[in-house]
């Protein structure tokens, strides 16, 4: 696999003609309607938009996505990359490669050891340290790749990078394009949600963004606090919206036979009776009221703790969205304090890790099983990732800077092997040495799983055939199921 | 760093296909090295160069038609002459309700008034439709309007996004400068060159504000995001936005992409990867300084007379510390004996006497004392003088005007900021009269610390490490930072606190050896700025940076001032001399007694007042005189009977200063040097360096004024020029798109080979010639375009030419067209009465649902003090979501034409979005005041005003129906309908849902 470290990784070039121009895509796009999803091209006559959208490519193994966030950056060596040599070495200076791309600026780093015990979990043996207990107790589900590798030891970089393909520029984010390639198993709800609780990541919203795919794709906010979605809730009771929704029908419908037909006034009335049903179905969508209270224990709704609550709130409406036939739906970490992000820590990360992990850990896992229990999970990817770890080394005691030349997520369900560990990292953790994965890899994968090949998911835009992974990305086929 | 080719092996690992294979015949590319990296061939270059767009523009003569009759215009006849060859009709001309609604849209952004449509609509006279344009041309709304949409093509932003949404540094005298510029018709191709080189012509001065243009323009390439940070720390993030600013010149410009040639040889167009840097040679030679933009000095009459009142208060001060001798004899008197001798000598007058106390058991040893220090003084000094001799080379002095050495400043503060010794300041506030005496020197705060001020050095060697001492003082978060490759944002930024006079040592150099990296062979472009806050590119800087309180952001003072600079080896700073202490100690007799100890000290201060108040101080004085100060040993109450007067009248004329306005600018410091080809992109992989200079399309290289200017004036001149094929096609272009909805080329960034070919180039040309001819007008073109029989054709197609021409590539009807995100929302606030038409000013936070304090996210009114979206800020972290839900674009990329989507989250947002749902209130309230005797005559006007028709009869009364409805709904008496508020603002609320209040047809 690539590694593309320092290299311009150019959204601005129209003009590189990349190799999603094959015949066999350019036929694709010209026939156009052939293996559509009855929904999808719903949606795309919604957005007014021609859709030119390929068929899922081979049998899916999996029909959604559950990203889970952990913006800040995990500590890979605190968590899911146990290293004895250098909890032997801690203390020492640290010494690394100039490829060895870490935030370095600071002089006299010494060795950081772990700061959590590790155990082995499951029946697989996983390796999983004391900060995730919960998550721990579902290591025979999961799939932890530890042979990370970004390009820049920067949130921003990486977080777009992680989300769209690019560190930046305005590129689709990896939720549009399934959104794209898959289109809504239910054509009253957006089939990308966040749940952010308006929490805004570095990068900003064009993590989210559809880009140049057709804006039905970008990303719906939710709210844990409060009204879930914008204008979601109707502003007049159920009679009177409905005298102005007659009103407008009855309006518009005679503009538009008076001018002959109007695809666009069309397409915007049939959005106003959408709209109208989505103001029931979302907020129902999010109660989870109607939930079992071992349901809601086992997720941690009932925690005291606002940022507790909301994030196991934010999990188990995931849930939720997956049964209702949400593609892909990705949930943030809260920011708990004046941090640039929530797992940053430069320092006061004993504290800070564990206040993260005691808000996601226990949700997270409740997810797992949930899904499990359901029979959901082999449909449903799980993916839980930060856009990068932290470094080995620290310039004092309790902190540690940014890193991503080896650094650690993992997936579970949909299609994925459980209880395996995927590449390694040196004996410090600072270089990914076997099996080097980067993000374009990744996403490769998760699109193979949705039954997607990321070299002909494409949609032309700048005049040439744009792709997630832009020309690079291979498939991780030793993690397949 | 380690890097793999990316591009190249993957292509070459392709088979053929369809599409490139079109495409390699078409331009004989068959055979060639198209995929490699090292270049396209000559020949080949050659072949692109004979694109279209690269051609001269040639003008022809309109075509000859058959029904001349409909023809307005020139235009028209290209436009009749292809539709006459596909036997297609123009539609006919659309009634002038419709076209009264359609070109105050298509003018102003703004619906038209109901009076104005009626006004039109009862106007025979064959020129009515001039008339109306003529008015709407003059409007100060047109400038808003045709400013958004250039804000589009320079992407717009009033913040860099990326991580802390960091503010574009007053972004918006841009904007306002973009809207003074269209309304004064100012020609198209002064600001192209203004927004290219703007800091390089002389000023442009707008007699109204004083401002000078000319320095505003240069915003423009530096909007978009933009990182925090520099290539030392992060290699790339200079390049980056140097990517971003080619990309926006080119494809805005020139309607031409070049910025993928940032990697490779551009596969299809007549750019090459050299073209790129030798763009990218200009830009990087571009120091991205912040400017003042005062034309004219508007101080400078407060000044005269905050210098009288300075003077009075120092009259009146000298009289005071001339007669002082007692106090300070008394505040001597309190001062003990230190108790422990200090290693290095006394370096003030209170701890001179307190360790000649201890030395002289408490004044009662003078005698075998006083020698001893004498002695350890001279000896002292003689070493130190000998040392400063030896160690320092004066680089920069700034106690003299014109000694600065290449060393430049900025701001009106230095302007009226160089002083001699013994300046004093007169505290801004506080009960001090004066806040300190200033050593000679320029200083930004003599009058006041509202003015700005700025001083930056030249380039240091990049090979070595240059270490330098600063005699300065600072205060209220003035700071100094290390530029390192042009960064936007330097965090080698620190904030100065240090009020007294003192030495501020810094070592430049290499960077990367600095920070700790391993590419010590680069030849960085590394310079020094000491700026105030409105002068410094990254003020305010992420939340909490440097321990920075939002409070200090909110406070528009800070200072510095500069005396002399001296290079000396590391280590070996410049050390105090001393010399104020001389005359204390000048004399061979000990004094006998603490009496006579503390009359000696008084003396040497008493002489320093002296020759303060004679106005012959030296900076020794200054010293002496600025320790006594913050000792209180000399009246300085701003309280005091005589002083307190004089103190507010400072006070209140230093209010009157204007501070200075400035902006994120450009700046050309004749240093410029060629950047090396970067291998495939790669930023640390390099071939030759290439000449800096014009794109081989647009002939290459020009010669340059002076040798080492950057070259971006030439870059400037040749694509503002007439000859240029590119610019004045692609502008016409534009504006044709903004009134017809499609371009006559409709990709309007992309003229080449990616791009569309335009199906009527002859017409193109025309408009290009006549667009050059007519000085560059964009009022001419407008109304050109506007007042043809084209442009006022019905957007009701025949069934005909839908068949024959769906795209409507031939122009037989005018296109309906959705609104755009600022024209839906200033109609709501226009039609509703809650529009303030103000023009410019500083942004408004848009409303926000959740806040983000870290990085400044702030939510803003629900109605943006109902002020045009314009004028809502646009912060590229999260932007405005009202209008980026109705495609808005997110400010990171040229958008030359706007999406248009059409989904339920639209129809959910005009249904129940707060906005909306406050400006149906404030409508509904307000018509019930209109005197309206029936719901029929109240719920016409209100039809006719939201959408410039009167309603017809079923319109009506579906209308008058819907408020029955809402009266019965809210449990009203059909006779209480007209009195009822709620029952107006759902009929307000469903008039904005109708489809026909978005569309313009």
């Amino acid at each position: 696999m690539s590694t593309e470290q320092g290299v311009a990784m150019n959204p601005l070039c129209p003009g590189r003609l990349a190799p999603a121009v094959t015949r066999r895509s350019f036929l694709q796009q010209s026939s156009l309607g052939i293996g559509w999803l009855a929904f999808a091209g719903l949606a795309n006559r919604l957005a007014g938009v021609e859709a030119r959208r390929p068929q899922s490519h081979f049998a899916p193994r999996a029909k959604h996505v559950i990203f889970l966030f952990m913006d800040g950056g995990v500590s890979h060596v605190d968590t899911f990359d146990p290293k004895p040599e250098l909890t032997k070495r801690h203390g020492q200076p640290a010494q690394w490669r100039a490829d060895e791309l870490s935030q370095s600026v600071s002089a006299n780093r010494k060795w950081l050891k772990n700061l959590w015990e590790y155990k082995q979990h499951g029946q697989s043996g996983l390796w999983v340290s004391d900060l995730l207990p919960h998550i721990a107790g579902v290591a025979d589900e999961l799939c932890v790749v530890r042979s990370m590798v970004g390009e820049t030891p920067l949130h921003g970089a990486q977080s777009l990078l992680l989300h769209t393909g690019r560190s930046i520029g305005a590129a689709p984010s990896l939720g549009s394009w399934v959104s794209y390639g898959l289109g809504t198993e239910n054509e009253q709800l957006p089939s990308y949600m966040l749940l952010n609780n308006d929490w805004v990541p570095n990068g900003g919203s064009q993590n989210f963004a559809s880009s140049f795919l057709p804006a039905t794709h970008q990303a719906t906010p939710v709210r844990a606090k409060g009204r879930p979605v914008d204008n979601i809730t109707p502003a007049d009771p159920a009679a009177l919206q409905r005298a102005k929704l007659d009103f407008l029908r009855e309006q518009d419908t005679a503009t538009a036979q008076a001018r002959g037909g109007s695809d666009a006034i069309e397409s915007a009335i049939k959005n106003y009776e959408t709209a109208a049903r989505m103001q029931s179905l979302v907020p129902s969508l999010c109660d989870v009221t109607g939930e079992s209270p071992e349901t809601l224990r086992l997720y941690g709704v009932d925690r005291a703790n606002d940022f507790d609550k909301f994030y196991a709130l934010q999990c188990l409406r995931a849930r939720r969205m997956v049964e209702a036939g949400v593609r892909f739906i990705e949930i943030t970490c809260p920011n708990t304090h004046g941090n640039n992000s929530p797992w940053d820590q430069h320092g006061d990360l004993r504290r800070r890790h564990e206040e993260n992990a005691r808000i996601t850990d226990q949700p997270v896992a409740a997810l797992i099983r949930d899904l499990k229990a359901r029979g959901l999970l082999d449909e449903t990817l799980i993916l839980w990732a930060g856009e990068m770890g932290r470094t080995p080394h620290s310039s004092g005691t309790d902190g540690r800077d940014h890193h991503v030349s080896g650094y650690t997520i993992f997936m579970a369900g949909g299609g994925v092997r459980g209880g395996m560990t995927y590449g390694t990292t040196d004996e410090m953790g600072m270089s990914a040495v076997e099996h080097r994965v980067d993000i374009h890899d990744l996403h490769a994968t998760v699109l193979h799983l949705l039954g997607m090949n990321h070299e002909r998911l494409t949609f032309r835009f700048g005049g040439r055939d744009q792709r997630l992974t832009d020309v690079h990305g291979q498939v991780i086929e030793e993690i397949l199921v | 760093m380690a890097q793999t080719q990316i591009v190249h092996a993957n292509i070459q690992t392709v088979p053929p296909t369809a599409i490139l294979f079109v495409l390699v015949t078409a331009l004989g590319l068959a055979g060639s090295r198209a995929g490699a990296a090292d270049g396209v061939p000559e020949a080949v270059f050659q072949k692109r160069l004979a694109w279209w767009c690269l051609q001269p523009v040639r003008p022809a003569g309109p075509p000859s038609v058959r029904q001349s009759a409909w023809c307005r215009t020139d235009l028209d006849r290209f436009i009749l002459a292809g539709l006459e060859k596909a036997s297609l009709q123009p539609a006919p001309e659309a009634d002038a309700r419709t076209l009264a609604r359609r070109l105050s849209f298509a003018l102003t952004g703004l619906p038209p008034k109901p009076e104005d449509v009626e006004k039109f609509a009862a106007d025979k006279s064959p020129r009515a439709l001039e008339s109306l344009v003529d008015a709407l041309l003059a409007s100060p709304h047109f400038g808003e309007r045709w400013a958004r949409h250039w804000m589009d093509v320079v992407h717009y932003t009033d913040t860099h996004g990326y991580e802390w949404d960091a503010p574009a540094k007053h972004a918006w005298r841009y904007r306002d400068y973009l809207v003074r510029a269209f309304n004064a018709d100012v020609p198209f191709k002064q600001l192209i060159l203004e927004q290219l080189a703007g800091d390089l012509l002389s000023p442009r001065v707008d007699p109204r504000s004083g401002l000078n243009e000319s320095l505003l323009g240069p915003m423009a390439l530096r909007l978009g995001e933009r990182r925090h940070g520099d290539n030392a720390a992060a290699e790339g993030v200079t390049q980056e936005a140097i990517a971003n600013i080619i990309d926006t010149v080119s494809k805005g410009f020139l309607g031409t992409t070049v910025a993928c040639a940032q990697c490779h040889d551009h596969k299809l167009d007549a750019v090459s990867q050299r073209d790129y840097y030798a763009l990218a040679g200009i830009f990087m030679s571009t120091r991205w300084g912040v400017r003042c933009v005062d034309a004219v000095d508007a101080n400078e009459a407060v000044i005269a007379e905050l210098r009288r009142h300075k003077l009075a208060l120092r009259v009146e001060l000298s009289k005071l510390w001339l007669n002082s001798r007692e106090p300070v004899l008394a505040k001597l008197a309190t001062l003990p004996a230190d108790e422990k001798a200090s290693p290095a000598f006394p370096d003030s007058l209170a701890s001179l006497w307190r360790q000649t106390l201890l030395r002289s058991t408490n004044g009662t040893a003078l005698a075998a004392a006083w020698p001893k220090l004498r002695e350890e003084f001279q000896r002292e000094r003689e070493k130190r003088v000998a040392a400063n001799q030896t160690n320092l080379t004066l680089v920069a002095d700034f106690t003299r005007a014109g000694m600065e050495c290449g060393w430049r400043w900025d701001g009106s503060g230095m302007k009226h900021g160089l002083v001699r010794d013994g300046e004093p300041v007169v505290a801004d506030e506080g009960d001090a009269a004066l806040a300190q005496l200033l050593p000679a020197g320029r200083w930004s705060h003599v009058w006041s610390q509202r003015l700005a001020g700025a001083v930056r050095s030249p380039l240091f060697a990049p090979e070595t490490a240059v270490t330098f001492s600063a005699g300065y003082a600072a205060g209220r978060h003035a700071a100094r930072a290390f530029i390192v490759d042009q960064a936007f944002h330097s965090e080698r930024l620190a904030f100065l606190n240090q009020p007294q006079p003192a030495w501020l040592t810094l070592t430049a150099g290499n960077f990367d050896k600095l920070a700790g990296g391993n590419d010590t062979s680069r030849a960085r472009r590394v310079y020094l700025e000491l700026a105030t806050k409105s002068l410094n590119n990254y003020f305010p800087p992420r939340t909490g940076y440097g321990g920075l309180k939002e409070s200090d952001v909110a406070d528009e003072r800070s200072w510095f001032g500069l005396t002399r600079i001296y290079q000396h080896a590391a280590g070996k700073p410049p050390q105090d001399e001393l010399a104020r202490f001389a005359p204390l100690l000048a004399a061979d007799s000990a004094p006998e007694t603490k009496e006579q100890l503390a009359t000696r000290f008084a003396d040497v201060l008493l002489a320093a007042i002296t020759r303060w108040a004679e106005d012959r101080c030296d900076s020794e004085d200054v010293r002496l005189l600025n320790e006594a100060l913050a000792a209180k040993w000399l009246p300085n109450e701003a309280t005091n009977s005589t002083l307190a007067p004089l103190v507010a009248a400072y006070r209140a004329t230093e209010k009157r200063l204007q501070p200075d306005r400035t902006i994120g600018s450009a700046d050309d410091w004749n240093e410029a040097r060629d950047e090396r080809l970067s291998v495939r992109g790669a930023y640390t992989e390099f071939a030759d360096a290439v000449p800096r200079g014009n794109i081989r399309l647009l002939g290459g290289a020009a010669t340059r004024d002076l040798p080492g200017s950057s070259g971006r004036l030439e870059l400037a001149r040749s694509i503002a020029s007439d000859a240029n094929p590119l610019t004045a096609r692609a502008f016409v272009n534009r504006v044709w798109l903004h009134l017809f909805g499609e371009g006559l080329v409709r990709t309007p960034d992309d003229f080449g080979h990616l791009g569309e070919k335009p199906v009527h180039p002859e017409l193109l040309d025309h408009l290009a010639a006549r667009f050059v001819a007519e000085g560059w007008s964009l009022k001419k073109l407008v109304r050109l375009m506007v007042t043809s029989a084209t442009w006022r054709q019905s957007s009701a197609p025949s069934s005909a030419a839908l068949t024959k021409d769906a795209e409507n590539r031939l122009w037989h009807h005018y296109p309906q067209q959705r609104l755009d995100a600022e024209s839906i929302r200033d109609a709501l606030l226009t039609v509703s009465g809650r529009l303030d038409p103000a023009l410019g000013g500083e942004p408004i936070d848009p409303y926000r649902t959740a806040q983000d304090a870290a990085k400044r996210l702030f939510s803003g009114p629900l109605d943006g003090l109902g002020r045009r979206s314009l004028y809502l800020k646009m912060t590229l972290m999260e932007p405005p979501k009202f209008l980026a839900l109705f495609n808005q674009p997110i400010p990171k990329l040229t958008t030359g034409k706007r999406d248009v989507t059409n989904v339920p989250d639209q129809a959910l947002a005009l249904l129940n979005d707060p906005f909306v749902l406050a400006m149906a209130k404030h409508w509904g309230d307000r018509v019930l005041k209109d005197g309206a005797a029936t719901p029929e005559v109240r719920a016409k006007a209100m039809f006719t005003t939201a959408l410039g028709r009167p309603p017809r009869d079923e319109e009506l009364s579906r209308l008058v129906k819907l408020a029955s409805r809402s009266a019965e709904l809210h449990g009203l008496a059909p006779d209480a309908l007209m009195a009822c508020g709620p029952v107006w603002h759902d009929v307000a609320h469903a008039l904005f849902n109708v489809k026909e209040f978005i569309y313009v047809h």
